[in-house]
């Protein structure tokens, strides 16, 4: 490495600007979290980073940063309006790829002799995997409708209700969605693959919430200990990755003619005010809206799954969605930066937003407390639901962490698991496992991941989003 | 011509998979790039032939033309459901590469898919004339 790394404080280290740097880099981790960081090569991804045009104050990095291709994963960038850079890179294949966590009125420990067949039968009604194509069939012009509407598609077809939009970001539909400017290669990979779950480190989990660290914001919302609940871990499958490959493709050849060299081919990038900037946030726009659809009509059918085989109607169940958020996103803000309101691009690859009290943006019934943020862990730990902070304004954007973050990579994750039945393993500690794919548990195993933990409380000790509860997994299904 | 036993290294990246692929020439590099990318996705019996397809993929030097050309390997699989089983490289320059294609389709009761491939990715891309022959090294995203 042949960049500085200071120390400011327990929990924010500083990349100091260098070289061809444009912003200094700002790391929030824990001497905990930093060896392994500093063990891969997404520092050198930060220090890339700050070198685009039209960042401001600082490329930064969450504490669940590990390498990634072009922008590391874990990272949050903002760029002028005016003369700043977007870049398919910094925003991922999976664009919105995001959580949604569902809360119940049932008690875990009523339910818990039941997880098996009901991981059986949402393994039966999600498809889960490559190769599985899902239960609807879009033709062109629904899938264009599907790319503007979003979660709203599937509601209109009966596959929700209203209030679901309302605790959604965005309302589940992004504006400035244009089908005209999405390949029709994109279109052929997305026309059967709607309501998939896909494959990878993608999941749905039944969970317990098993304890609550702030009362009065688990109160607003709906959280209680004991609680069952599932989170739903999607992105825009095949739709959103052929969007990213082909604007990554045509901004490979546009970038040469701006003017700036690039220290790697993934961060191929256009100026936001050019033709070239717009129509990719139009066709991300779309990829965007797949994906919250995407997790709109999972939601459904886990809801009609639970109802089935549970005999109960839908009031006594009471399946409702907490919140929605995205973390693979480019979108335009306005932040207050140096005293000064600017209108910017903020990039968030594999990071969460982080609304405080009081945000326009957050739904009514949380304002007064925060927006609600969804961290997942892997599959044999925990996951945490934080709530959004005035600090992440100030500091990220608005921005905070999105996961674990990987540690090993699938190889020796594989390694790792040579020889164990991993879904026994997980079995052992009560958490029954379903999967497609044949090397998936083993890529997907604990070890793979930081402990998630040690992530949220280095976000929350950084004031970047606050500790509301944590829940434990009784039963995944994956890809 | 595709009977040659293949080989290829996985490489350590902590999110995603990468390869190093090694060919005598610049032609038999590429080939082996796709067989081992395929090798990655799919596991069971492909020998069957269903249809052929030519497939002229354009790039702007090596590295950006293999990341195209696997990009279309990638394309027939996800948006297609074909699998390629064998391959012929007609032509091959920094900037052009025709070939004919013979495909296979995907039966999830004779074929098991191992991992899904999202893209191919230009992060590190590498293709490299060395002592004895050509290397690429290439990172998907997973």
């Amino acid at each position: 490495m042949d960049f500085e790394i200071k120390k400011i404080d327990e929990w924010r280290f500083l990349i100091p600007k260098a070289g061809a740097m444009r912003v200094p880099g700002l790391i929030f981790s824990s001497s905990e979290l930093m060896p392994n960081i500093k063990d891969d090569q997404s520092l050198q991804q930060v220090v890339n980073v700050a070198t685009l045009p039209g960042i401001v104050k600082h490329a930064l990095a969450m504490p669940d940063i590990h390498w990634g291709y072009g922008f590391p994963i874990g990272g949050v960038a903002a760029f002028t309006m005016e003369n700043g850079i977007i870049s398919p890179g910094g925003v991922g294949y999976d664009i919105n790829c995001g959580v949604r966590l569902l809360t119940t009125s049932l008690l875990a420990n009523e339910i818990r002799p039941k997880i098996k067949e009901l991981i059986s039968a949402l393994f039966k009604a999600i498809p889960t995997g490559v190769g599985s194509r899902g239960r609807i069939r879009l033709s062109r012009g629904e899938e264009k409708k599907v790319a503007v509407q979003g979660a709203s598609w599937a509601v209109k077809k009966g596959l929700g209700t209203k209030e679901d939009l309302e605790r959604t970001e965005d309302h589940g539909a992004m504006q400035g969605a244009d089908p005209s400017v999405v390949s029709d290669r994109a279109f052929k990979r997305g026309h059967d693959q709607l309501g998939t779950l896909g494959s990878g480190n993608h999941f749905l989990e039944i969970q317990a919430v098993d304890e609550i660290y702030d009362q009065k914001i688990a109160d607003a919302f709906y959280l209680f200990e004991g609680q069952l609940a599932v989170l739903i871990h999607s992105g825009s499958r095949g739709f959103g990755h052929q969007i990213c490959d082909d604007f990554l493709k045509e901004m490979g050849t546009h970038v040469k003619g701006l003017g700036f060299n690039l220290p790697d081919r993934q961060l191929a990038c256009a100026y936001i005010k050019s033709n070239m900037g717009k129509r990719y946030l139009s066709g991300m726009a779309c990829a965007a809206n797949y994906a919250w659809a995407n997790r709109q009509i999972i939601m459904h059918w886990t809801r009609e799954t639970f109802e089935k085989v549970l005999g109960i109607n839908p009031s006594d169940l009471n399946m409702e969605p907490l919140y929605d958020v995205c973390h693979n996103i480019a979108k335009l803000e306005t932040h207050v930066v140096d005293g000064k309101k600017l209108a910017l691009c903020v990039h968030r690859k594999g990071a969460t937003r982080s609304l405080p009290p009081g945000h326009p943006d957050v739904p009514e019934r949380y304002r007064k407390v925060g927006q609600p943020v969804l961290i997942p862990g892997d599959m044999g730990t925990c996951s945490y639901v934080l709530a959004g902070s005035q600090k992440a304004m100030e500091e990220t954007f608005g921005s905070t962490c999105h996961g674990a973050g990987r540690v090993l990579s699938r190889k020796q994750a594989i390694k790792a698991a040579k020889g164990r039945a991993i879904s026994r393993e997980l079995e052992d500690k009560g958490i029954i496992v379903q999967s497609r794919g044949k090397t998936t548990l083993k890529e997907e195993i604990s070890e793979a991941y930081k402990d998630v933990s040690l992530v949220v409380e280095a976000v929350h000790m950084a004031g970047l989003a606050k500790k509301v509860a944590r829940l434990r997994p009784l039963g995944v299904i994956k890809g | 011509m595709n009977s040659a036993p293949l080989t290829y290294q996985i490489i350590d990246h902590t999110a995603d998979l990468g390869i190093i692929v090694e060919g005598p020439d610049v032609r038999h590099l590429f080939m082996n790039a796709a067989r081992a990318m395929i090798d990655l996705m799919v596991e069971g019996d492909i020998s069957e032939r269903i249809a052929i397809r030519d497939v002229l993929v354009k790039g702007e030097d090596f590295p950006d033309l293999m990341v195209r050309w696997l990009g279309e390997i990638l394309y027939l699989f996800e948006g297609e459901n074909l699998i390629v089983n064998s391959i012929e490289i007609k032509s091959i320059s920094p900037i052009q590469l025709k070939s004919t294609l013979t495909l296979t389709s995907f039966d999830p009761k004779r074929h098991q898919v191992l991992r899904e491939i999202k893209a191919v990715t230009y992060h590190q891309i590498s293709v490299n004339k060395v002592n004895d022959g050509w290397e690429a090294t290439v990172i998907f995203d997973i």
